[in-house]
């Protein structure tokens, strides 16, 4: 048994150690954003500070969700005229593009983009300011940090990925239907039709909901990165990669349990 | 007015404070000096509550703040002031702004009044006339500087000052050690300042504590330190 346990332990130990700090740290995010939360009703409200943080992560990233969401339509339909041209589908393209728009890529390519582009610097802002005390010094004004700083970047997260994903979804279509009408000659009747038969209201505000849900998951876990950073301007660095990281990889696997609730609320599942 | 009982502190394996005993007497200038990476600063984050002791207690005017969180603790903090040593300016506002900052979240007072104690507290400092300046175009003295404005804007009863000579030339040194005075007399406040700095410490303090290896190892006035026969003291102050 002995013997067992000394050639198990070195490998087992460094898996525990894991364990215990990744656990350490779920439990200190679930701290930060349920401090976060109750913070939101509570005064002051600094509106002007809320609208800033709006118009950041959702105004400033306007034109790349334009220009990738329109690109992404098009490449879509690039792809979907050609697959159903083998089996004579092609009048279901718009149908197709419409529901995978609406119902995953909208909300999912919208929240990597807001990632990519406004949680990466809310992390390295925040984290400057730990490291350089000026959170130390926010507090020493009797100002609470999380109030500050967290709490309106949430919120402004949680309502500005559904309008994106809104701004995505439409745009994408029209993407699709330029490719797919004007370049590939689908019908347009065709395409229409099917696509406001096929595509309903439940998967618009299914994949809005999805949105909201990933804008305040990669709002609190940017902010928690940056707000927990170390070691100056390389604990900066670490903190911005693990914010982007650990964001876009909770969409994606968040996606799929968010999918599976969304598509059982609205009644949508294929058995 | 500060009083630290016991305090011990720990950073994982690190004991940075071990028992450590002070009194910080009301409306006088208290120096605590002590080598580089001997716990000042953080000595200095418990009088306001930034680190809670692993054991001890910190009293201020009898309240130990150690075990206070949220809305009281909020209420003490407004009795002081922290000067950082980097200034800790907050970087995407401009000068009026940083000063104003304090205004702005803890008064009712109207944009004009702000005003005028914004520029006079920059006056005080020295610094009119830079109030669109960003911090970024600041130099080391101008940005403490800019923090000493910004800590006193609300008339605290304590002024924390964490290293304000360190990186700065003789001149703006004394410069520095001249305000701090001026502060003491025209604001009639209680002042604790962390420093190495010999030169400056003889020409502020009124009380003098040094720290070592977690301890409080000699307290008294500027002129016990110079009679002391404490070797590690003695070496310092050389």
């Amino acid at each position: 048994m002995d013997k067992i346990l000394s050639i198990l332990q070195p490998i087992a130990d460094p898996i525990g150690l894991k364990i215990k700090s990744v656990t350490r740290a779920l439990g200190d995010w679930f701290l930060f954003v349920y401090e976060a939360v109750v913070w939101i009703p509570r005064k002051p409200y600094r509106l002007q500070n809320l609208f800033r943080h709006m118009e950041f992560i959702g105004v400033k990233s306007t034109p790349i969700i334009l220009l990738t969401g329109v690109f992404v339509g098009a490449v879509f339909a690039l792809q979907t005229s050609k697959a159903f041209a083998l089996f004579n589908a092609d009048s279901l393209v718009g149908a197709t593009i419409g529901l995978s728009l609406t119902r995953e890529i909208g909300p999912v390519f919208t929240a990597l983009m807001v990632t990519a582009r406004a949680c990466s610097s809310m992390a390295a802002e925040i984290g400057t300011m730990r490291v350089t005390e000026q959170i130390d010094a926010l507090e020493t004004m009797a100002v609470n940090p999380i109030h500050y700083l967290v709490s309106p970047r949430v919120v402004s997260a949680t309502i500005m990925t559904p309008l994106l994903t809104a701004m995505f979804d439409l745009i994408g279509v029209i993407g699709a239907w330029f490719v797919a009408v004007h370049l590939l000659q689908i019908s347009e009747g065709m395409f229409l039709d099917k696509l406001y038969y096929y595509v309903d209201m439940e998967d618009f505000i299914g994949g809005l909901i999805k949105a909201g849900v990933f804008g305040f998951l990669i709002s609190t876990i940017s902010s928690y990165q940056g707000y927990v950073a170390k070691l100056g301007a390389k604990g900066v660095g670490w903190a911005t990669t693990k914010a982007v990281v650990i964001s876009s990889v909770t969409v994606l696997v968040i996606d799929y349990f968010l999918t599976t609730w969304i598509l059982e609320l609205f009644g949508k599942v294929v058995v | 007015m500060i009083k630290l009982v016991d305090l011990h502190k720990s950073f994982k394996t690190q004991k940075v404070l071990n028992g450590l005993n002070l009194d910080i007497p009301e409306g006088k200038i208290t120096v605590i000096i002590g080598a580089s990476g001997v716990g000042k600063s953080v000595l200095l984050k418990h009088m306001i509550g930034l680190v809670k002791p692993d054991r001890g207690g910190v009293f201020i005017e009898g309240v130990d703040i150690s075990k206070l969180a949220g809305p009281r603790l909020v209420e003490i903090r407004k009795k002081f002031g922290m000067l950082f040593q980097s200034g800790a300016l907050f970087d995407s506002f401009n000068v009026f702004d940083n000063v104003a900052f304090p205004l702005i979240e803890q008064s009712r007072l109207s944009a004009g009044e702000i005003k005028k104690s914004v520029e006079e507290k920059l006056r005080l400092v020295g610094l009119s006339g830079i109030n669109e300046k960003m911090p970024s175009e600041l130099s080391g003295g101008m940005k403490k500087r800019v923090g000493l404005a910004r800590a006193i804007i609300l008339e605290p009863k304590v002024i924390l000052y964490d290293e304000p000579t360190t990186g700065l030339d003789p001149i703006m040194s004394d410069s520095v050690d001249k305000l701090i005075l001026d502060m003491q007399q025209k604001l009639d406040i209680t002042s604790v300042v962390i420093s190495h700095d010999i030169k400056s410490t003889f020409n502020i303090a009124d009380q003098m504590a040094m720290i070592h290896e977690g301890k409080i190892i000699e307290s008294g006035d500027p002129e016990s330190f110079r009679r002391s026969s404490n070797p590690m003291v003695k070496r310092f102050i050389q």
